[in-house]
């Protein structure tokens, strides 16, 4: 318990960066809040419609409905190669002896390139003409008959740039498990060895369990960093061909700077708010049960 | 919480001010000779314009000699070539009331609607006023033209787009130039059966593959046809919609574009065809420097030829009316419109015409003649003098036609249709109603 003057300054530095936090995050929300009942284009009178956007992104908006399966589609495929592929090859990392540092960093390395070459890089690798990379490989090991334009195929192509987004932080992620993996006491582990237990039942009784609060902090970061992804799909495809894969980002994006429609784009960045919030709402509640049950 | 009310009407009452203040208007448009002194300053260009190109190569040693007489002068050109970032750009400067001196922009409903708020001056009391007007070619301007007549932007360009080809190509497969639109399908059918690509196309910037769903209606039933479209007057539905709407589609079905076309870009589509890999490429004059110089790959340098968009003599419009556009256009801010703007506008647009044209580009004026580089081929000047002989209807583009929504959402049907991921009823059924619900709140 800290004496009152500590209380106090404590309070006093703490002011500066929520009063920060309140301009740069909670003010442009509540702005948009407030946009989302109007119907403007930036440039006319602003003319109250009360909750008319929001009616219209429910009920009768198939692009709106469209981007927010394909958003959920890039998260779980984002989330699967991040924190899958983390989880995994940290605990690689663990027995490795050697060579560990230069892994680490060849790993975190994507995580330091900047967006706009991520982009450039991957459109080269899907390219078909001229053959990318992708499609190369597939033909040198007999899998000839699954070439194709991985970007312009409907199929595809939501799978292509969720990808990209996946291995850039796969070793961000797996960088903050490894270092909770190394803070799991050697004592526990050798004490459930000597009990028997194999490397399996080793991970899930006593190292998952130990890194369960980091685990759910990377789980809450991956996710609200997938619902929010926008560069690297706006980047290769513009959300296209047609609207495979439009996230609910891009659609905003589009529809208050090439739709100038302020009004209703608001009404869609309110709608991200409530779903990360939800998101993460749900991911504590899910982890909290598990660690109860 | 009700802490939290109070925040939130605050914040309201805030948006509301800062709304207000951004809806603020200008300088009446129509003043186009303001009065007294000249008092050097610098005035900002906001531009869509390549930054190494003749335009603004032109205009800074034109500012520098205007500087000369003027100390304290300066123009300050704020560049952003990409067309997406730039409209983002513009239009928040728009919303916020900050436009500089001069901007960009293409004659859309949203600079309709920016003018009609008497934010740009009107250019073509301005030009007249300047004694320039009458140098300018009818179609530059007409170009620049909202669907009123009224004229707000000032061109800097003039370019004709073409079906440039391989003629050693079309041997080898044993197609002869289309007399009509209606044979490109078969053409490419043709085409990819000796195993050549058909049409080059950057799909990834969109705008190329909508100049295609321009065609057969402006060749079915002239200009109009969009003008009626945009605003829900026309359908995709009528006899004359279904038509190009199934024309793409016959397109796709004969792989007229290359294998994930979507996805490749201006440089992906211009190579495809400078390596002779295609046999085709729709692209306009200001490509001239890379199809007909001695820059062009020598392999296919004496095969490159061009025609113009095929006409049948039943077509609404004649074969001299193809797509002819003076580029971005160039708007005149009413609100930061002094005498320094108008003498440097005055002194740079009298300049401006003859330092374009020598540089080999078609000037959007009529009183120079362009210099054909010493490095060209027999082709550049024949693609030049097409010029002489234009007609005067003008196939517009329709990425400046439509209202915004409709358009992405056209461009974004576009490429499913020309994949056959989608038939042509869908496509007709969604564009319509696509129409239906945005056109009336732009076109009141």
């Amino acid at each position: 318990m800290l004496p009152n003057r500590s209380r106090l300054s404590v309070l006093v530095f703490l002011l500066p960066p929520l009063l920060l936090y309140g301009v740069a995050v909670l003010f442009p929300i509540l702005q948009s809040l407030f946009l989302s009942f109007f119907s403007w284009n930036g440039i006319s009178d602003m003319e109250f419609v009360g909750l008319a956007n929001y009616v219209h992104m429910l009920t009768g908006d198939g692009v709106f409905w469209r981007s927010f399966f394909n958003a959920l589609g890039y998260l779980a495929i984002c989330l699967v190669l991040q924190l899958g592929g983390a989880l995994f090859v940290a605990s690689l990392l663990t027995s490795l002896r050697r060579g560990a540092g230069i892994i680490k960093t060849l790993y975190l390395l994507p995580a330091v390139i900047s967006t706009v070459a991520i982009a450039f890089l991957f459109v080269r690798i899907y390219s078909i003409d001229p053959v990318g990379l992708l499609n190369q490989v597939l033909g040198w090991i007999g899998l000839g008959g699954l070439e194709r334009p991985w970007l312009s195929d409907v199929n595809t192509v939501l799978a292509a740039v969720s990808a990209p987004e996946g291995w850039r932080f796969t070793g961000l992620y797996m960088l903050i498990i490894y270092a909770a993996l190394l803070a799991v006491p050697q004592e526990l582990e050798e004490a459930a060895r000597l009990d028997g237990a194999n490397q399996w039942q080793m991970f899930t009784k006593i190292r998952f369990p130990y890194i369960r609060p980091v685990w759910i902090t990377t789980t809450i970061m991956a996710t609200t960093y997938g619902l929010r992804g926008f560069d690297i799909p706006y980047l290769m495809t513009n959300g296209g061909p047609g609207q495979s894969s439009e996230l609910l980002t891009t659609y905003m994006y589009k529809t208050a700077f090439t739709s100038t429609d302020f009004g209703y784009a608001s009404t869609i960045s309110v709608f991200i708010v409530v779903e990360c919030l939800v998101a993460v709402g749900f991911i504590l509640l899910m982890l909290k049960r598990k660690a109860d049950a | 919480m009700k802490k939290l009310l109070r925040t939130a009407a605050v914040a309201a009452a805030v948006t509301l001010t800062l709304a207000a203040c951004g809806s603020g208007g200008g300088n009446p448009a129509a003043n186009v000779s303001p009065t007294g002194e000249i008092k050097p300053r610098q005035i900002s260009w906001l531009l869509s314009r390549p930054a190494d190109g003749a335009v603004i190569n032109i205009m800074k040693k034109v500012a520098d000699e205007y500087a000369q007489t003027h100390p304290g002068f300066s123009l300050n050109l704020i560049t952003t070539p990409d067309r997406p970032s730039y409209i983002q750009k513009y239009e928040t400067l728009a919303a916020a009331n900050k436009l500089p001196e001069l901007f960009d922009t293409d004659a859309t409903p949203f600079a309709q609607q920016l003018a009609k708020k008497g934010t740009m001056v009107d250019a073509e009391k301005l030009l007249k006023d300047l004694g320039v007007y009458d140098s300018y070619r009818t179609n530059a301007l007409n170009y620049q033209r909202f669907d009123d007549g009224s004229l707000y932007m000032i061109p800097f360009q003039f370019e004709l787009e073409y079906f440039w080809y391989n003629k050693a190509l079309f041997q080898q497969a044993g197609v002869s130039v289309p007399k009509s639109l209606d044979d490109i399908p078969a053409m490419c059918t043709a085409l990819r059966k000796a195993g050549i690509t058909p049409l080059a196309l950057d799909g990834q910037d969109q705008w190329p593959l909508e100049r295609y769903v321009s065609y057969q209606p402006f060749r079915d039933a002239g200009p109009d046809f969009v003008q009626k479209l945009k605003k829900g007057d026309a359908k995709f539905s009528d006899a004359t919609g279904q038509k190009t709407v199934n024309w793409i589609s016959q397109l796709g079905g004969a792989s007229c574009f290359q294998d994930g076309f979507s996805s490749q870009g201006y440089s992906d589509a211009q190579n495809l065809f400078t390596s002779g890999k295609a046999a085709m490429y729709n692209i306009g004059t200001w490509e001239l420097s890379s199809l007909a110089t001695d820059k062009l790959n020598p392999a296919v340098r004496n095969d490159v030829d061009y025609f113009t968009l095929p006409a049948t003599p039943s077509s609404a419009t004649a074969a001299n009316e193809y797509v002819a556009t003076s580029g971005i256009g160039m708007a005149v801010n009413s609100k930061t419109f002094d005498p320094l703007v108008s003498d440097f506008l005055k002194f740079a647009l009298a300049k401006y015409p003859s330092e374009y044209a020598a540089t080999g580009a078609l000037s959007p004026t009529t009183n120079v003649q362009t210099t054909i580089p010493a490095n060209a081929t027999p082709l550049y000047k024949k693609a030049i003098d097409q010029a002489k002989d234009l007609g005067s209807k003008l196939a517009m583009p329709w990425d400046t036609q439509l209202d915004p929504t409709t358009n992405s959402r056209l461009q974004q049907e576009l490429v499913l249709l020309a994949q056959g991921n989608v038939k042509p009823a869908e496509f007709t059924s969604t564009m319509d109603s696509t129409i239906a619900q945005n056109a009336p709140k732009f076109f009141k």
